[in-house]
This record gives structure tokens, sequence and C-alpha cells, in this order.
């Protein structure tokens, strides 16, 4: 899936283990997530949108989920 | 993150009190070793008085290792909160899980105390059981890289 997330980080001048320590995470699940290896949970997701004070569909890209 | 100091520190007891053990343990082998007998040993005797030795030899390095770790992190509180989000990240949970933990751990546990005991009655059970442990330990060691690498 792709996100926002490498894009947001760069504009607040945050590192991986900074966001992973303010979202309860690891830095390699971060790194996962910006190269699309993994999907977030939804809880995850919520935490990291709510850390850039956005909705999780303006940080998680769902385009590609959509198709059947 | 109360809770989680409180259980740190559970785990500091408790792994001083397996290092403590297993110095017990291993003073008792080596007095064995030095004090055995050695006219009626066999060398399958040898071999799992030495298995047993160096199980309690890792045995008592991890403990050392956990003490010195949880130790460290409980002092800091950054630390903890990276060992807090290490131990409960979501990734790494569903990675362990793919890799059969923790009942692979568990059943280890079981096979090796079982291969320990069966050692004195019969040496091909005990080679049996540990060859078992050592091929569910791979295959879980191999899942467990290769989801490390793709997820």
């Amino acid at each position: 899936m792709k996100t926002r997330i490498k894009e947001l980080r760069k504009e607040r001048k945050l590192s991986q283990e900074e966001l992973a320590l303010a979202v309860g995470t690891t830095r390699q699940t971060i790194t996962s997530i910006e190269v699309g290896k993994y999907t977030a949970s939804l809880v995850l997701a919520y935490k990291i949108a709510y850390y850039f004070g956005l909705t999780i569909e303006e940080v998680f890209d769902f385009s590609e989920e959509n198709e059947f | 993150m109360e809770k989680f100091r409180t259980k740190v520190k559970q785990r500091i007891a408790i792994s001083s009190g397996m290092a403590l053990v297993t110095v017990v343990l291993g003073a008792f082998s080596i007095y064995s070793i030095i004090f055995s007998d050695h006219s009626t040993a066999t060398l399958s005797d040898g071999f799992v008085a030495g298995f047993q030795f160096g199980l309690i030899i890792s045995i008592f390095g991890f403990s050392l290792f956990d003490i010195v770790k949880l130790s460290l992190a409980i002092n800091d509180e950054t630390k903890l909160t990276i060992l807090y989000n290490k131990e409960n990240d979501e990734r790494m949970k569903t990675i362990r899980s793919k890799a059969g933990m923790p009942l692979i751990a568990i059943t280890s546990v079981l096979m090796i105390i079982a291969a320990i005991v069966a050692g004195y009655f019969n040496i091909v059970v005990f080679y049996t059981l540990v060859s078992a442990v050592a091929a569910q330990l791979s295959v879980s060691a191999v899942v467990k890289l290769y989801c490390l690498k793709t997820m």
C-alpha cells in the first residue's frame, strides 16, 4: 500500500526512530510501511494519521485496495 | 508504562534466579565430572553430560544478558519505551506468530527436558529428540528470516 508517511516525515524533519517512538512501534515497522512491504493495522494507521493531524485516507492511499 | 516497568522488574528477578540456579547446577556438573568413576563411563554418558553442561552455560549466558539489558532499560525512560514498543510491535507479533512462536519454543523446551531424561536410559532417543528440536527451531528461524525480509 502506498503511503505519504515519508513525505510527511520529511516536511516535519522527523526521523523514522522519532516517529516510531511517538506512535508506539519500531523503526523497522515504519520502514516496512513506507516501502509498502507491510500494511499497518487500523490502530497503527490511526495513530500515525493522528500524529500528523490528518485523516487515515490522507496518509494512506487506498485507491489500489478498491480494485476488485 | 508503570505496569511494564513492574513486569521488567519481575523479569530481572526471574533471570537472576535462573542465573543462580545455573551456577549451582554448573558447579554440581563440574563436581560430578571431576569426582565421577570414569572407568565405567561410556562415550554416550560423556556426551549427555557435555550437552547438559553446555545447556547450563547457555542458560547462564542468556540470563546474564537479559539482566544487563533489562537493568539498562529500567533506568532509562527512552530505552524502556523502545523495549516496550519492540515487544508489542504489531509487525513483529505477526512475524513471530508466522514462525510458530510461542508454541515452537514451548515444545522445544519440553523436548529438551525429555531428551535429557531419556538420555540416561536410551541414547538413541536422546539424539532423536535433540535432532527434532534442532530441525523445528531451524525451520522456525528460516520462516522468521523470510518474513523479516518480505514484511
